[in-house]
């Protein structure tokens, strides 16, 4: 009987997560169709990633684009866009530009400005289709 | 002044199919290179390679579309930086600034006009010449290069 309670409680407790937390995603449409989840997380392709890393990694010699700082790895790019898209302000894109900006401040260096000074906001462009487009610190 | 580009040879390699490249790809990552923007006291060109110049030139049409038609400001916002370049109609004129070079560049509007409508035309023209499947690409159409003003 014991055991069958112990068994039971990695079912349950996930299921009751999903059960209330359900409640607290609230669909966002903003601008051109998108329809986000602020608790949804946005599509990183690997596309968008290689993207990223060639323009923006911290050995990338792509001038006139942000750099993350040193110690960025796959995994905390994709938790700091989340957190961007999540928490940060959004805007439509600009000058007919499909997709939606969100531009969000960490409050510490997260990388450099295209004149090598401390960057602690991430911009992240979102497509139409919920899928990253680019995102660099600024 | 003068406003022109300079493609990269690099971006295509990316791309098989040019024929089905939808709108976000082709403003964000296809045709890039170098935009060319000046006169010969000032330099406001951004030499950095990764303009994507599709989207250049179709902002650029737009800013001089809401430029013709009263005075005000309009900024353009570089694709992967904090980078702009700022156009404000001042009477007859437009006064351009970047955020990444100092100076400024005063043009009439009516020479701006046409020469963001000579970029344009000529970016059409090259990539079409370099990747006729573009002239098959229904989202490249639907942007109209190379439209009458």
């Amino acid at each position: 009987m014991r055991a069958w309670q112990f068994q039971k409680v990695p079912f349950v407790f996930p299921a009751l997560i999903l059960f209330f937390g359900a409640g607290c995603m609230i669909p966002i449409a903003y601008g051109q169709g998108v329809t986000l989840n602020v608790r949804q997380q946005v599509v990183l392709t690997r596309w968008a990633l290689r993207h990223i890393q060639q323009r923006h990694w911290p050995d990338s010699p792509a001038q006139g684009a942000g750099k993350f700082a040193v110690g960025i790895t796959e995994e905390s790019l994709r938790e700091m866009i989340n957190e961007a898209v999540a928490n940060g302000r959004p805007r439509e894109n600009t000058h007919g530009r499909p997709g939606e900006i969100y531009e969000y401040d960490f409050g510490r260096p997260i990388g450099t400005t295209i004149n090598g000074s401390p960057a602690s906001r991430l911009r992240v462009v979102i497509s139409t289709r919920g899928q990253v487009v680019t995102a660099f610190p600024f | 002044m003068r406003m022109d580009f300079r493609l990269s040879e690099d971006w295509d390699e990316d791309f098989a199919d040019m024929a089905t490249v939808e709108e976000t790809d082709l403003r964000y990552y296809v045709a890039q290179g170098d935009v060319v923007l000046g006169t010969d006291q000032t330099d406001l060109s951004a030499d950095w390679g990764w303009i994507p110049l599709v989207d250049f030139a179709l902002a650029l049409r737009e800013i001089a579309d809401a430029l013709s038609e009263s005075e005000g400001s309009e900024t353009f916002e570089f694709t992967e930086s904090e980078a702009t370049l700022q156009f404000d109609r001042v009477g007859d004129k437009v006064v351009i600034t970047s955020s990444y070079r100092p100076g400024e560049v005063t043009v009439p509007f009516s020479d701006f006009r046409k020469q963001v409508d000579e970029f344009a035309r000529r970016l059409d023209k090259e990539l079409l010449q370099r990747h006729p499947e573009l002239g098959l690409n229904p989202d490249y159409q639907r942007l109209k290069l190379s439209r009458s003003h």
